[in-house]
């Protein structure tokens, strides 16, 4: 599903991010990716949403070279993909549901299948009552919520989340790791990069671990330390 | 694009509008005093323009007969003028009928005005002239038809100058003008961009969820659009309204001032495109910068 393949992503002339990276995640998958703050997690999500392009290698998701994706089919690209970030990235003017709604809005769907979607997923991620609150009226959990929503009303075959967690208390987080997981029992492969020790440790998925921007340790059902 | 996005497009655009009320008021603003001083230049070369143009037309040779001139000299030379092609009009202008203007010019001051007899006034020959340029030569004719120089009065000197400043003055009026369009280009993309770069983040977050550059830079354009269209109108009406004020006044004052030089609702047309355009195009390169994400 997506596949890394001997990538390597400098930024400016010597910041080396990524080494030779080579990964493989299977359509399915439930995959935490970890390492210290440096360690080029996001820099792999990024290459991911083609936000960047790496400096060497070569990636795919969903079957497509993304070297060979030009500019203009990039958004075709980004929505077959649920993004959450750690800033949540809603936007400030809509309420819960027009966030989640403008998801629906930029593939083009019409606005009888956007009323009777939209107020489900909300449902679905427990913010049925706060279809119109605004960000700013939402706590940072249930902002994530909210981004989790619109990363997958559409029902994309992959979702990425970059540090969801990262802003949040554990009981929260938790909250959105068991949310993420039922995402991913429903055949949607899922790629969290976190530094969340706990969590990983508990959820006993598949961890890939980076350092200084090599891949250092990738485990079935392993945990965010190295383990004897 | 699907027609059906337009809807939601217009809805964006309107509450955009409603939100960013501070940042569209600016920009709506900036649009309104820019498009206005365009229109105040636009006016002012009109008018200087009708101005010339009447004073132009206005240009007369006036040739006064000698005191003892035969009524048979008179009519010769009448009709050997008609035959001058520069000339487009003449009058014969009796001894009778000078009095008659001499009095009407000073009615309100009576002393003067009756003060002389109809003999005191000579009897003349008004010519007017299809090009101003030409007084010079038709002088040389009447020259030779036995006039005076002293008994011809044309203003060969000031349509001289005339024709010289004119020319300057046009131009300088054209480049002031495109200097004024060029800073108003620049002052209200210059606000546009403002409004937008306060938005960069959600442009972002737009291009992030999957949006095409078009999906997300139609809504700007929209707004731009509204936002130019409701400060050039503005701008139009303060101009039009400013333009027949100033006509009214001036030709109680001064001479050749014409509402005819200026065309109020072609101008306005033009104040509005100018404004509209510029909205548009303004946004359009705003919003570009933010979508390479």
């Amino acid at each position: 599903m997506i596949y890394f393949d001997n990538v390597t992503k400098v930024y400016g002339r010597d910041a080396v991010a990524l080494e030779n990276v080579n990964l493989g995640i299977e359509a399915g998958e439930f995959v935490f990716l970890v390492g210290a703050s440096g360690s080029g997690k996001s820099t792999m999500m990024r290459l991911i949403l083609k936000e960047l392009e790496p400096s060497s290698g070569t990636i795919s998701v969903n079957g497509v070279k993304l070297g060979a994706i030009p500019r203009r089919y990039v958004p075709k690209h980004r929505r077959n993909l649920g993004c959450v970030f750690q800033d949540y990235k809603l936007l400030p003017n809509k309420t819960a549901a027009e966030n989640v709604a403008y998801a629906m809005e930029v593939t083009g769907q019409k606005r009888r299948a956007i009323r009777t979607k939209v107020p489900q997923i909300l449902d679905l991620v427990g913010l049925k009552d706060k279809l119109d609150a605004f960000p700013g009226q939402l706590s940072g959990g249930e902002q994530q919520r909210v981004s989790i929503a619109r990363a997958f009303v559409s029902q994309p075959p992959i979702l990425i989340a970059d540090e969801p967690t990262g802003n949040l208390d554990p009981d929260t987080s938790v909250g959105i790791m068991q949310l993420l997981h039922r995402i991913n029992r429903i055949g949607t492969t899922v790629l969290v990069a976190t530094h969340d020790r706990e969590m990983v440790d508990v959820m006993r998925k598949r961890v890939v671990a980076l350092e200084a921007g090599r891949v250092v340790r990738d485990k079935v059902r392993g945990g965010y330390a190295n383990e004897v | 694009m699907k027609s059906s996005n337009w809807g939601f497009f217009l809805r964006e655009a309107v509450k955009n509008l409603r939100l960013n009320m501070l940042m569209s008021f600016t920009a709506i603003t900036t649009t309104a005093v820019c498009v206005t001083i365009l229109g105040v230049a636009l006016l002012v070369s009109a008018h200087i323009q009708g101005i010339i143009r009447n004073v132009g037309q206005d240009v007369t040779i006036s040739a006064f007969f000698p005191e003892n001139a035969s009524q048979e000299t008179i009519d010769g030379i009448l009709s050997s003028v008609q035959g001058y092609p520069e000339v487009s009009e003449s009058t014969y202008v009796s001894k009778e009928e000078a009095l008659e203007r001499w009095k009407e010019t000073f009615s309100d001051q009576p002393d003067i005005a009756s003060g002389i007899g109809s003999d005191v006034l000579p009897a003349s020959i008004e010519l007017q002239l299809n090009d101003p340029r030409d007084s010079g030569a038709v002088a040389e004719k009447l020259r030779s038809e036995g006039f005076e120089e002293g008994d011809l009065n044309y203003p060969q000197r000031t349509i001289d100058n005339l024709n010289w400043y004119t020319g300057y003055m046009v131009w300088a009026l054209r480049v002031a003008t495109l200097l004024f369009l060029i800073a108003s280009i620049l002052l209200i993309s210059n606000a546009i961009r403002l409004s937008i770069f306060a938005r960069r983040k959600e442009i972002e977050v737009m291009k992030l969820v999957g949006a095409s550059d078009t999906f997300v830079r139609t809504p700007f354009v929209l707004e731009g659009l509204v936002q130019g269209l409701l400060g050039a109108s503005l701008a139009a009406v303060v101009v039009v309204w400013a333009n027949s004020l100033f006509v009214d006044w001036a030709q109680s004052y001064l001479f050749s001032v014409s509402s005819e030089s200026v065309n109020a609702f072609g101008l306005m047309l033009i104040l509005i495109a100018v404004g509209v355009l510029i909205g548009v195009a303004g946004s359009y390169f705003s919003v570009r910068r933010f979508l390479k994400v």
